[in-house]
């Protein structure tokens, strides 16, 4: 058999070799650049410096690291949060605009996939520090006496992590919007339905696999976000992955940091496991509209 | 059918259908003018049709009644209310779409008792209100189910069914025919025939298939440009077409060139022909002007005929109980004529023959054929 007879179309369908050929690099990529560090690391976890689950007994013993487990879950969640309650009017006015203004607005979501996330960062610290712009302007307005401490707070973090990440929330949830036709809207109001209605009961739930999505991206990019919380956040409230790599560099202890790699490994799965569950998240991507 | 009035609901006593008056209205898109000046009285339980090839202004002007475009000019009153800047969701209209819009993550219930819901009717009595427009249209039985796990005919009834659950007095359908395919089409036109005459409801249907408007309508507007060529009853815009537009536009239609005298018409290979007063559609001035006449009230006869139409038979098709007849006037004019098969003697193309045109069939315009 040659190779071309693998791809040879069989309807509109690869035959089944064709599409594991067709992933055989990724694969080879994942294995090779992710699976097996994250599994050598696991496994250094439960065997050094003597073998057993003493990291992980160290991470229950003290209650500081639940509480920065607890404390990145919560920023998590309100990153989330923030993200789509921004992100869903943009891209609604993504959807509903043409020609130049589409363009300019899909310009300004992508805008920051254009510079670097240190970058993004580091404009934060800029307009946060005592003497940033947002300190002077509440003076001036007469808001404080003096400057307050805005940097260096879990705010600044939750601030800079939701802008960061909110293109990863727009872009989902733009998707579900466009696939909805302009006609549903039009049943709805036809039917007696007020804006306010006619986007509660039809485009919203319509759009739910998009936020649901979005949701999903954002969340968990937040969890185990580093540059933002490490440039911006106070050094007294750490996020997790801030405490691996203090770990890593500064105490050079590899297995209480792979112990704690571990536990965010199995807190993204299990929330990725409870989303798919309780949201039926398959069906509704799956679903007709 | 007083009995399944009583099921549909409708208020025993008011007239069941809204009263509409168009004026003047106007459209425009940028320079594009869509609708020009149009006007229509629709007076309570007519079934009215739009009909016109895409682009002729039929969908805007359903598309303003039902306040999803905001007229440039004029006024659309119903039942004597000026609701021309009112939104849709004020106007109490039921409409069905060309691809059904029904809400996909609503079961076919829900879909149904949604304009209840939005009029804040209560929730028992949503779902047997919702329950009976299903039976209305005939899909009793099948509330529970996924509009995804319905065919498209059971779709557009579920569509049907919403548009008419709050007894709405104007119905507004666009093209809600056109994803089916024809013998659905053809079972769903009935269907909508019926629910118009049960439910005495107003209806205005949009459509480019004119066989649909004759079938359907009481009245059929034919749309251009966006302006009005002509608003009748099937049998009258069959018989006699306002313009060569409306003529050309319904069914197939000769339409040959003759020179007005001021007293007869004379074709252009000599013959006179001096048709009745009441052929003129439109008074010709001296001059150019085009003799109109449907191809199955044509004659053949043999050449030489008196009174005959001199013309060459290019082909002759042979379909059953009609023979279709194309032939060509000495000036090149093609004409068609679709005669009883049985009858008729042995011809072959080429062949030299004649025409009669019976002077009632005759339709005279004072403009020349595109």
């Amino acid at each position: 058999m040659t190779l071309s007879a693998f791809f040879q179309p069989n309807g509109r369908r690869l035959s089944s070799a064709g599409i594991v050929l067709l992933m055989a690099p990724f694969f080879m990529l994942i294995a090779f650049a992710f699976l097996y560090p994250l599994l050598s690391l696991l496994s250094l976890s439960v065997t050094e410096p003597t073998p057993g689950f003493g990291n992980y007994a160290k991470i229950l013993d003290n209650p500081v690291y639940g509480k920065v487990l607890l404390r990145t879950l919560w920023i998590a969640v309100l990153v989330s949060a923030l993200s789509l309650v921004l992100a869903f009017p943009v891209a609604m006015a993504m959807v509903s605009s043409k020609g130049p203004m589409a363009l300019f607005i899909t310009a300004c979501v992508l805008l920051p996939f254009w510079s670097s996330v240190l970058v993004r960062t580091a404009a934060w610290a800029v307009l946060l520090q005592r003497n940033g712009i947002i300190n002077s302007a509440l003076q001036f307005l007469g808001i404080t006496s003096e400057p307050i401490r805005l940097l260096y707070t879990q705010g600044a973090v939750v601030v800079a992590m939701t802008h960061v990440l909110m293109p990863f929330m727009v872009l989902p949830i733009y998707g579900a919007l466009r696939n909805i036709p302009a006609d549903y809207g039009r049943a709805a109001s036809i039917c007696g339905a007020g804006p306010f209605r006619s986007f509660w009961e039809v485009t919203f739930p319509l759009a739910l696999p998009g936020v649901l999505g979005g949701v999903i991206l954002v969340f968990l990019t937040a969890l185990g976000y580093f540059i933002t919380p490490a440039l911006l956040g106070s050094p007294q409230e750490m996020m997790i992955a801030t405490l691996i790599s203090q770990q890593l560099r500064e105490f050079l202890d590899w297995p209480f940091a792979a112990a704690l790699v571990g536990v965010l490994t199995l807190f993204v799965t299990a929330i990725t496991l409870l989303f798919s569950r309780v949201f039926r998240f398959d069906r509704m991507l799956g679903g007709q509209l | 059918m007083v009995e399944e009035r009583r099921v549909a609901g409708t208020t025993a006593g008011a007239a069941p259908g809204a009263e509409i008056s168009i004026r003047g209205l106007d459209k425009s898109f940028g320079t594009l003018k869509a609708v020009d000046d149009v006007s229509i009285e629709i007076p309570s339980g007519e079934f009215l049709a739009l009909l016109g090839p895409s682009g002729s202004g039929k969908s805007t002007v359903l598309m303003m009644m039902a306040g999803f475009e905001v007229p440039t000019g004029g006024q659309i009153l119903i039942d004597g209310q000026d609701c021309t800047r009112l939104p849709p969701q004020k106007r109490n209209i039921g409409m069905v779409f060309q691809h059904y819009s029904l809400f996909p993550h609503m079961t076919v219930l829900d879909n149904v008792a949604f304009p209840l819901k939005m009029r804040g009717v209560g929730r028992a009595e949503r779902r047997r209100r919702a329950g009976q427009a299903l039976e209305v249209v005939r899909l009793s039985g099948y509330g529970d189910r996924m509009p995804a796990q319905m065919s498209g005919g059971q779709r557009q009834r579920v569509a049907l069914a919403r548009a008419i659950v709050y007894e709405p007095r104007l119905l507004l359908m666009d093209e809600p025919l056109s994803a089916l395919d024809k013998n659905l089409r053809e079972e769903m036109q009935l269907e909508i025939k019926r629910l118009h005459v049960e439910l005495g409801i107003t209806v205005v249907f949009v459509t480019h298939d004119q066989g649909e408007a004759l079938t359907m309508a009481d009245r059929i507007a034919i749309l251009r440009g966006g302006q009005i060529q002509q608003i009748s009853p099937a049998r009258e815009l069959y018989e006699r077409p306002a313009n060569l537009f409306a003529a050309g536009f319904i069914g197939e239609m000769n339409m040959i060139p003759a020179n007005w005298d001021g007293s007869c018409l004379m074709l252009g290979q000599g013959e006179r022909i001096l048709p009745p007063e009441s052929a003129f559609v439109s008074q010709p001035v001296q001059g150019s002007t085009t003799l109109a006449i449907r191809p199955e009230r044509l004659g053949v006869v043999p050449a030489g005929t008196p009174g005959a139409v001199r013309a060459n038979l290019t082909e002759i098709v042979y379909a059953g109980a009609g023979t279709l007849i194309i032939a060509r006037l000495d000036d090149g004019t093609e004409v068609r004529a679709r005669v009883p098969s049985a009858g008729l003697p042995p011809l072959s193309a080429g062949e030299r023959i004649g025409l009669t045109l019976p002077p009632e069939a005759m339709l005279v315009y004072g403009e020349i054929a595109a």
